[in-house]
């Protein structure tokens, strides 16, 4: 582990790399005719939030109120050569990976949920309302609104919902309510309850819920992903990556992240687009949820519901349903306009592995570094692999972005004799 | 003279209506004039403009309105067409000729570098060729680099909407967006529009060194109530407000 004093590591500002982009970012999109579902976010996001979306700073300064709660969920956190992996691979080159599992919900969700929270307490919100897929997300949000004392109201795709009951009880014990969607609290809910009543519910499903619970109860609604300021906030982990690796006299080579809404990723990858095009990046899939490589790069909706603006990225189409994949975090049908754009220009290249590549990997990773990553990182090191196989004798530096722990997640390993 | 441009969607609310309008503005109160050729998908309007494109494309008529190009021209208002490139793609060169014939000064055509980046550089040579404006169209998810090399390349002076959309209410930091735009084109013209109708919003706008405004959605409150007294008062207060 590289140590050093916190707030030498941390950075002051996020980093937005829309002013940093080779070419204009569509604006979002009405999705209703006569309505503006782009003012409409005036009434779902905090104001502050809704700001930093528009105002596209490159850097936004990060209140001190932040820097200290990021200190106490456990940032920076550790950025770690894989020492036993490289071994295991007979790799001359090095690989490091970043850990945001060591935060203390488990991944890098709360990088963006104690902001999102802590201007809605500033604001004098009610109380905040979001979906969660795996369940990780859900958790950061209760956590970041139990610490600044806000109700949180989370709907949990219904399949996670039913495979991951003790996700619930964290949210539970971070004083979150939790509910499974499609759920009876909203309007929406109970239209695909009538219509589908066996459907295992989809994310754009859950924001669909949650928007619409917002705009009901004048709650406002945290933003997991896809928009430009969940990935700014997210700019911490590769600003601290960065540092880490100059404070070892390092330099990336390949940067490695996994995508499910583009958070992580883009908050992993980010910071180094302005140096120019010498870093390899690359994005990594579940190939039962293709984006990038059958998904169109277009207009789309955010949610299903359609309420949300839409907005220019890869997608595969609000309505696909995704099968009940191992890792519900990259279920998601879209991927962040500024990470679709950076794809399509051709700066990150894209990649997609098979669950078996994905279980391999992780068990691969916990036999030589000990960690249990989540499914969802487990793309990631599944890709850095192949990377590695690939590139044997290139001797680069490999850094890879372990989004989260899995030590909720076991039930994927199913039970082995 | 600050630069205050009025903006109109061709053929909207009707042929008749509009050009009562246009025949009471004035024209010394102004120096630009925008109108809107009614597109099929103005994709980066908001609600109400887009409304005055749907109906702007049953009733416009080109005949209508060549008188009022002429007057718009021999009072020295310089016109500038607001055109998405979609609709004018097929036949550009045709549809520059007419703007020309009817002495319009320059087009602004918010597509261009978001949907067409790729044709961006060759369209605008070829205005450049024309001798006629091509008005670069920012917003602050514009990145610097494609600001400064679009700016580097024209003469004119600059559309910046600070909103998403036309007629959009999103909060967003006004200091530091236009802070921005000037230090990424010192000493070049900057006009602001969407969203912008009060005094306070002209005079921060001023305050911070921009050349003009550009008013659209705002006014079709008033044209849509055949309010012509309350435009003229308008239009008088906020020439006012530029002078300041
Ligand atoms: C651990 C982990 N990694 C990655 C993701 C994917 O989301 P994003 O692409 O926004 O980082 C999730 C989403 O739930 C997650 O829980």
């Amino acid at each position: 582990m590289i140590t050093a004093i916190n707030r030498d590591i941390m950075p002051e500002n996020w980093y937005n790399v829309v002013p940093d982009l080779p070419e204009p970012l569509a604006p979002p999109r009405d999705s209703k005719q006569d309505v503006s579902s782009i003012n409409l976010l005036n009434k779902i996001l905090p104001r502050e939030v809704l700001k930093q979306e528009f105002t596209f700073r490159r850097y936004e300064k990060i209140p001190d109120e932040v820097m200290e709660q990021y200190e106490q969920i456990g940032r920076p956190t550790p950025l770690i050569r894989a020492k036993n992996l490289e071994k295991y691979l007979d790799y001359h080159g090095k690989i490091f990976y970043k850990y945001e599992g060591a935060t203390a919900t488990g991944s890098h969700k709360i990088n963006t949920a104690i902001p999102q929270a802590y201007y809605a307490m500033k604001e004098g919100v009610k109380g905040v309302t979001t979906e969660t897929g795996a369940g990780q997300w859900g958790s950061a949000t209760a956590l970041a609104a139990s610490l600044y004392g806000l109700p949180a109201q989370i709907f949990m795709v219904r399949i996670s919902f039913e495979q991951k009951p003790l996700r619930k009880t964290v949210m539970n014990l971070y004083n979150g309510n939790v509910v499974a969607s499609p759920s009876t609290l909203t309007e929406y809910g109970r239209k695909m309850l009538k219509e589908h009543p066996d459907t295992p519910g989809t994310l754009g499903i859950g924001i669909s819920e949650a928007v619409e619970y917002a705009l009901d109860h004048d709650y406002r609604y945290m933003v997991a992903s896809v928009m430009n300021v969940a990935l700014t906030h997210q700019s911490v982990i590769g600003q601290e990556t960065k540092k880490q690796l100059e404070l070892i006299g390092e330099h990336a080579d390949v940067l490695i992240g996994c995508v499910g809404g583009g958070s992580n990723f883009g908050g992993f990858t980010f910071p180094f687009i302005p140096d120019g095009d010498e870093t390899e990046i690359i994005a990594t899939t579940a190939d039962e949820v293709p984006k990038f490589s059958k998904g169109d790069y277009k207009y789309d909706l955010v949610d299903s519901a359609g309420v949300l603006p839409q907005m220019r990225m890869y997608s595969l189409g609000a309505d696909f349903v995704p099968p009940t994949i191992y890792a519900g975090g990259l279920r998601y049908h879209g991927a962040s306009p500024s990470l679709s754009l950076l794809i399509n220009k051709g700066r990150i290249k894209s990649d997609e592995v098979t669950e078996s590549q994905v279980k391999e990997a992780l068990r691969i990773f916990a036999n030589t570094q000990g960690i249990i990553a989540a499914p969802e990182s487990g793309h990631a090191i599944a890709t850095a692999i192949n990377y590695v196989k690939a590139h044997k004798n290139e001797n680069k530096t490999i850094v890879v972005n372990v989004s989260g722990h899995g030590m909720l997640d076991l039930s994927i390993f199913g039970e082995k004799k | 003279m600050k630069n205050l441009i009025p903006y109109f969607t061709l053929g909207y609310p009707d042929n008749t209506r509009l050009c009562r309008f246009l025949d009471i503005i004035p024209v010394e109160k102004i120096n630009y004039i925008e109108f809107g050729f009614p597109s099929i998908d103005p994709r980066y309007d908001g609600p109400v403009i887009r409304k005055t494109h749907s109906v702007g494309n049953i009733n416009f008529s080109g005949e209508v309105y060549s008188k009022y190009f002429d007057y718009f021209s021999r009072n020295h208002v310089k016109m500038y067409s607001l055109s998405y490139y979609s609709d004018i793609k097929d036949r550009f060169d045709e549809f520059i000729g007419y703007l020309q014939m009817n002495k319009f000064s320059g087009i602004i055509i918010p597509d261009l570098i978001i949907d067409y980046f790729n044709d961006s550089r060759k369209v605008i040579e070829k205005l450049n060729d024309m001798g006629f404006e091509y008005i670069p169209f920012f917003s602050p998810a514009t990145p610097d680099s494609i600001i400064k090399s679009i700016a580097s390349i024209t003469n004119s002076w600059i559309y910046y909407g600070l909103q998403p959309s036309t007629g959009i209410e999103i909060p967003y930091e006004l200091d530091y967006t236009t802070e921005r735009i000037n230090t990424l084109l010192p000493g070049r013209e900057i006009t602001y529009g969407f969203g912008i109708k009060t005094d306070d919003d002209i005079k921060n706008l001023m305050k911070n060194g921009g050349s003009g405004v550009a008013i659209g959605t705002y006014l079709v409150k008033m044209i849509d109530a055949g309010d012509e007294k309350g435009f003229i008062d308008y239009i008088e207060k906020m020439r006012g407000v530029l002078d300041e």
